[in-house]
């Protein structure tokens, strides 16, 4: 497993995105990784809001339709997350934070299919346009799992505040 | 420069951030989060307009502006706190980073954009299209513009702290 590391650490590609001064190298990644979050929390974001109650003039059924966008944000940062994960892995496999997020993004994720599947396949709620508590619960725990995969995101470039939060 | 570096020198914000090292990561946060709501509301409105899920009546998303606007809102505050509490090198140190000043002038470009959607009466025929319709022309060109600024927004915004990449892929 070390050794495995080692080697993806050690390849050309991870030293190019880690060393290259190009701006096509971890600048152009790292702006990649904002975008996509930015299209896939951002678009999913809405949809909750909407199934939350905002803006209910926006009909589910057609809006259905922005999901093939959301996933391109998702595919976008898988990608993009991985060839940083390869520029640092020994650094990202030891942060706890890391897995954290992982968990955050597979279950804003899973929630997101449920909801495509589920909720806005409902023929009540197409009708009616008015989102069930259930679906509201769904809508409300997406938010809270894209607000934790951000936040622990964010926390990955800070290990030394954890730490000092578990010490003291 | 000087003078609005010093204007921006604001010791009260400077300890704000430097006394609680939660302070900057928390405002990070807060600044990605209100990336997402601003692309995920403006780019909503841009993409229908541009054609995709034409099923949404173009006038029901209007409600998705203040949302924007709201995203926004909290980035110019949290964007505030980095540019006046940037504690290494001040406020100096944002104000004469190029990456910086062209993520200003793009936010600059997509307000006037905006204002030009509103004002300009694009938003007004747009909203009258039906379910189904297609937008006219030059709500599609307000609406790519829009996604374009944006984008590049966040890419300079994520360039501040590698300004020097930009400066050698421009020979700087």
């Amino acid at each position: 497993m070390l050794e495995l590391i080692t080697a993806i650490e050690d390849s050309g590609f991870a030293t190019w995105v880690r060393e290259s001064p190009s701006i096509f190298a971890y600048t152009a990644i790292l702006s990649l990784h904002a975008i996509g979050l930015a299209i896939v929390a951002g678009l999913s974001g809405v949809v909750a809001l909407r199934l939350l109650g905002f803006a209910p003039a926006i009909p589910l059924a057609p809006a259905t339709k922005l999901f093939p966008l959301m996933y391109a944000g998702f595919w976008i940062n898988a990608a993009s997350g991985l060839a940083l994960l390869a520029a640092n892995p020994s650094g990202m496999l030891a942060n706890s934070m890391f897995f954290v997020k992982l968990g955050f993004v597979a279950a804003a994720v899973s929630i997101m299919r449920v909801i495509r599947g589920r909720v806005l396949g409902d023929p009540e709620l197409v009708r009616t346009g008015n989102a069930p508590s259930l679906a509201k619960g769904l809508a409300a725990a997406s938010l809270f799992c894209w607000l934790g995969a951000i936040g622990a995101g964010r926390l990955t470039a800070y290990p030394y505040l954890l730490q000092g939060l578990f010490s003291s | 420069m000087e003078t609005l570096a010093e204007l921006l020198s604001i010791d009260a914000v400077s300890s704000f951030v430097s006394d609680g090292s939660w302070v900057w990561p928390f405002c990070e946060f807060l600044h990605f989060v209100g990336m997402a709501l601003l692309l995920g509301a403006i780019g909503f409105l841009d993409v229908r307009l541009l054609g995709f899920a034409k099923g949404v009546p173009i006038a029901s998303l209007s409600k998705l502006i203040p949302l924007g606007v709201a995203g926004f809102a909290l980035n110019a505050a949290t964007g505030f706190v980095f540019v006046a509490g940037n504690p290494v090198g001040g406020p100096a140190d944002y104000l004469g980073n190029l990456s910086f000043q062209l993520k200003m002038l793009l936010i600059l470009l997509a307000g006037i954009n905006l204002l030009v959607f509103h004002w300009a009466g694009i938003s007004r025929t747009a909203e009258a299209v039906p379910a189904g319709g297609d937008a006219p022309r030059a709500a599609k060109i307000v609406a790519a513009a829009s996604l374009v600024l944006w984008v590049g927004v966040i890419v300079f915004g994520r360039l501040i702290m590698y300004n020097d990449t930009l400066l050698y892929a421009l020979g700087l």
